[in-house]
């Protein structure tokens, strides 16, 4: 209905999704079936299940996934162990053929997993064979029951690179390289990516964890017949990892390749903020295990109408739109400060305010016993604003800055006629 | 407070947003949504309340707007545990979800931030259709006729659109501005309103399909207040509920305060009308207010909500008691002479049916009475339409579960052709007439 849809189409690796969301690869691709139905519902790709060749048969551990839930909040993040397709490499190129015929200006990614070089490129040559668009290396999956491979490649940085110009050899079509998040510096493997050829980046697999320990059989869940294990942990939980790993990559000078990010994406606002930090395109698994493809709608409409409102006609004025914000710690302007303003006509007198005040930040309430409510002893307030984030009332706490002259009183120390029993040398740079 | 405030004073019974997302979190996101297969003017619930889980905030407001263009009066007014809410699967774990208050708060969230979903068509059919009456039915035929680029116009006899939304629901129980700002959007879709527009007299508004329009949509609605004895109209201290709710409603303040600060009022009726009539008579500072109703308190047809909160503001109930007649003095009303009933067999509606007893009349003294006992159509409405085919109570006779009238051409929907009914089966009329009105004239 509206007069200027905004455009949500983006390129990416020279080709044209019309909108930036994508199914990862997972159980939500597993199948033409299931990703032709993604189609209708309003996804324009897939990276589909990573393909195997084969040589090595898989089976999936059972159970494979366990939810981590918070309150009474459901699957806040989810840990699985599932491992990669178990489908017969012609069972899953024949899907490809279906696909390609029924959905052509659909992007169809392929993303594979050798055990071995050879491997690496008979998947990708099969791949491009069969009407792949593009290739995701699937160098991250933290619980492969196969020894030496998945996050274990993506962590031995000469292998990674290695099998990247391997796959790039065999096909002309773009490679992914998909990265782990179980490293220190994400940008280190993706440089490496890069120079074995790789095309564009996605990010982040899951991350190892533990999600929770049966406490009647204590063992670590997913149970697999009494045994649990350090495996993939994906969701919303997970999300400030992937936008960290994906900010990092995007800042990076030397890198400069498209990115692909996802990592705990349910709702526009998450996927907006991984295109702000610089992926052209999102993908999505937990959020579609936890909702289903119906998402896509509301990815789409709250992203389009989010641009109409904002005046933006295309994504790629969006991508790395936050970046310039993004510095490092030391680039903070500490001269200003300020504290929390309370709109107490608003306060329910709950108190909350003034527990956590107390034992977590200045002390710098004081609680009115009779009327139950806080006052502020500015001089004392810390501007953490934890106060704010328990405050049941939405906006009566907000932060204020302050002057330049004011100034923030020093925690006490309770007995100063101790110094006299005070052991401390004078510090050596004096 | 004044008397103004007293009757502008909403309820404070609805959301903030943080609140409605609370309550949408707590939604099952069933499949195949079973509020929203209950809903009679497909308002699409299950849709917008997991868009508004997800975040999509304005995609709900747009989902509601573009289903039911009076989606926040619906929100607000709609016996929402009859219908939506009643089927809301969340109630086998707990309570259903609010859905009435999420509603409405999301369509007054698009009000406050300016978001308006709908636009005008593009595209231009060259048809003009006419509309009689802007009550929730015409208000939503000329909706979606418009939206299709139909060039509509609304005929309203009074001031102001809106029909009973307007000039029978009272502004505490819902709030003006909320309805002002479904119709403007309305409005901006191109609709040709003509208010003060009253189309009567020998085939008065079959004329217009010889003036250009080349379909009809007839919701007039029930205007005409069913009467206890002809004497009423004549005498001091009597009211019809429609005059009475009207009069409030176009703040003729100075003249009710003068009726009805501290005097005694009574009401006859069980309804939803009696209950609005009680409610505002206490908000107008009389110093007792009762409802006479011949039946029981189950036996009312009266929305339970607005039952036991007429019962808690301390109005007082007058059960199984019959108004027969009024005492007067120099044509003005002292009292009203009622007899006793008790409840008997099973009548045709499925009640047991009252009957009076012999002997038990008694006098309830009172300064006014509110006559609150149905509304009909309008005497002499079917000469407006002769070829229309009515029925005995001038309510008009659809085509086998259609919204076409016997007359090609002419379409109806909306409380002329259900009797009382409700605001949400009076938009399902008049989006389906819509359609319908589309389907004849391509
Ligand atoms: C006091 C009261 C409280 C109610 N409370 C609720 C509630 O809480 N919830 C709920 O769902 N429903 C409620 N209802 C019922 C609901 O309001 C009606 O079912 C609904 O408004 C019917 O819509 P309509 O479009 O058919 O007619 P109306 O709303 O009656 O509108 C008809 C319009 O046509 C105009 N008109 C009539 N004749 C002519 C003419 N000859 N020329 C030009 N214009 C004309 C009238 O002025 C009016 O504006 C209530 C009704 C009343 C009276
Ligand atoms: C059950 C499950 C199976 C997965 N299988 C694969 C896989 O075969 N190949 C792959 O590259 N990533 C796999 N992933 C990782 C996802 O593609 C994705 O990178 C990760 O879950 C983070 O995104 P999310 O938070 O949207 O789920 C899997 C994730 C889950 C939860
Ligand atoms: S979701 Fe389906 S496949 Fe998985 S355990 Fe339940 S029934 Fe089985």
């Amino acid at each position: 209905m509206t007069q200027t849809q905004p455009d949500l189409s983006v390129e990416f690796c020279g080709k044209t999704f019309f909108n930036p969301f994508l199914l990862s690869s997972s159980p939500v691709s597993n199948s033409a079936e299931m990703v032709a139905r993604a189609f209708e519902a309003g996804w324009s790709g897939v990276a589909f299940k990573t393909l195997n060749s084969d040589r090595i048969p898989i089976i999936h551990p059972s159970p494979r996934m366990n939810p981590y839930d918070y309150g009474s909040k459901k699957l806040v993040g989810l840990q699985n162990v599932e491992q990669i397709s178990d489908r017969p490499l012609k069972d899953n190129l024949l899907d490809f053929l279906y696909l390609k015929k029924h959905y052509p200006r659909h992007v169809l990614i392929s993303s594979i997993m050798g055990f071995s070089n050879e491997e690496w490129a008979y998947l990708a040559k099969a791949s491009e064979d069969n009407g792949a668009d593009m290739l995701e290396l699937n160098f991250s999956c933290p619980h492969m029951c196969v020894e030496g491979s998945g996050h274990k490649v993506g962590q031995a940085f000469h292998l990674l690179e290695k099998f990247t110009g391997t796959v790039k050899k065999a096909v002309s079509i773009p490679v992914i390289a998909k990265m782990t998040p179980n490293i220190t510096d994400i940008t280190e493997p993706a440089l490496y990516a890069k120079n074995g050829g790789a095309d564009a980046i996605s990010a982040i697999n899951t991350v190892s964890g533990i999600s929770e320990v049966g406490l009647e059989d204590l063992v670590p869940k997913p149970n697999i017949f009494g045994v649990g294990a350090v495996s993939g942990t994906s969701g919303p939980a997970v999300k400030p990892i992937g936008l960290h790993f994906i900010a990092d990559m995007a800042k990076n000078g030397n890198l400069g390749l498209p990115l692909s990010g996802m990592g705990g994406i349910e709702t526009w606002i998450d996927a907006l903020e991984y295109i702000l930090l610089g992926a052209s395109t999102v993908q999505v698994t937990t959020g579609i295990i936890h909702y289903g493809y119906r998402i896509v709608e509301d990815l789409i409409e709250g992203l389009s109408d989010y641009m109409t409102q904002a005046g933006i006609q295309t994504v790629s004025e969006l991508v790395g739109r936050s970046l310039p914000h993004l510095q490092t710690t030391d680039h903070f302007d500490l001269n200003r400060q300020g504290v929390a303003e309370y709109d107490l006509e608003r306060c329910i007198g709950c108190g909350q305010c003034y527990i956590v005040c107390r034992d977590a930040a200045g002390q710098a309430l004081e609680w009115d016993t009779a009327n139950r409510r806080p006052r502020l002893i500015e001089d004392k307030c810390l501007s953490c604003m934890i106060c704010s984030f328990v405050c049941p009332v939405p906006g009566l706490i907000s932060y204020q800055e302050k002057d330049s002259r004011w100034q923030r009183q020093e925690t006490p120390v309770m007995d100063p006629a101790l110094e006299s029993g005070l052991k401390l040398a004078p510090p050596p740079w004096l | 407070m004044s008397m103004r405030e007293e009757v502008f004073a909403a309820k404070d019974t609805h959301f903030d947003l943080p609140q409605a997302f609370a309550e949408a979190n707590r939604c099952l996101l069933c499949y195949d949504p079973p509020c929203s297969r209950a809903c009679p003017a497909d308002t699409k619930p299950g849709e917008f309340i997991r868009k508004l889980r997800l975040k999509n905030i304005t995609g709900a407001v747009r989902t509601i707007k573009e289903n039911n263009i009076l989606g926040g009066a619906c929100g607000a007014l709609c016996p929402t545990e009859d219908l939506c809410e009643k089927e809301c699967a969340a109630t086998g774990i707990g309570l259903p979800i609010a859905i009435g208050k999420i509603q409405e708060t999301l369509v007054k969230h698009g009000q406050k931030t300016g978001f308006k979903p709908l636009e005008a068509s593009r595209n231009r059919e060259p048809s003009r259709v006419a509309i009689l009456g802007s009550g929730p039915a015409g208000l939503a035929c000329a909706a979606e006729l418009a939206k299709a680029g139909f060039q509509v116009s609304l005929f309203e006899e009074r001031p102001e659109p809106g029909g009973a939304l307007r000039y029978g629901i009272m502004p505490y129980r819902m709030d003006p501005e909320l309805l002002q700002g479904e119709i403007d959007e309305l409005l901006s879709l191109g609709v040709d309103l003509q208010c003060n527009r009253r189309i009567q007299g020998d085939r008065g508004a079959e004329k217009l399909l010889e003036e250009g329009f080349e379909a009809l949509f007839l919701a007039p609605g029930l205007w005409h207040s069913r009467q206890l004895t002809s004497r009423g109209p004549g005498l001091r201290g009597w009211y019809s509920s429609i005059a009475y709710l009207q009069a409030i409603r176009e703040e003729k303040f100075g003249e009710l305060e003068k009726e009805f600060l501290n005097k005694r009022v009574a009401v006859i009726g069980g309804g939803d009308v009696a209950l609005e009539c009680v409610q505002s008579a206490l908000k107008l500072g009389a110093s007792d207010v009762f409802l006479v109703y011949r039946r029981s308190y189950t036996q009312m047809p009266g929305e339970e909500q607005q039952r036991l909160s007429a019962l808690q503001s301390g109005v007082h109930f007058l059960l199984l008691n019959q108004p027969v007649d009024f005492i007067t003095e120099n044509d003005r009303i002292t009292g009203l002479k009622c007899v006793r009933t008790e409840l008997g067999p099973k009548d045709d509606s499925g009640r047991r049916k009252p009957q009076s007893i012999t002997g038990s009349e008694w006098v309830l003294q009172t300064d006014i009475v509110i006559e609150a006992i149905g509304n009909q159509a309008e005497s002499g409405s079917n000469t407006w339409y002769p070829s229309v085919r009515t029925d005995q109570q001038n309510l008009i006779r659809l085509e086998e579960d259609s919204p076409r009238t016997s007359r090609k051409g002419i379409f109806a929907g909306g409380d002329i052709a259900r009797g009382p009914a409700l605001v949400v089966t009076a938009v399902e009329d008049g989006k389906k007439a819509a359609r319908s009105i589309m389907a004849y004239l391509r």
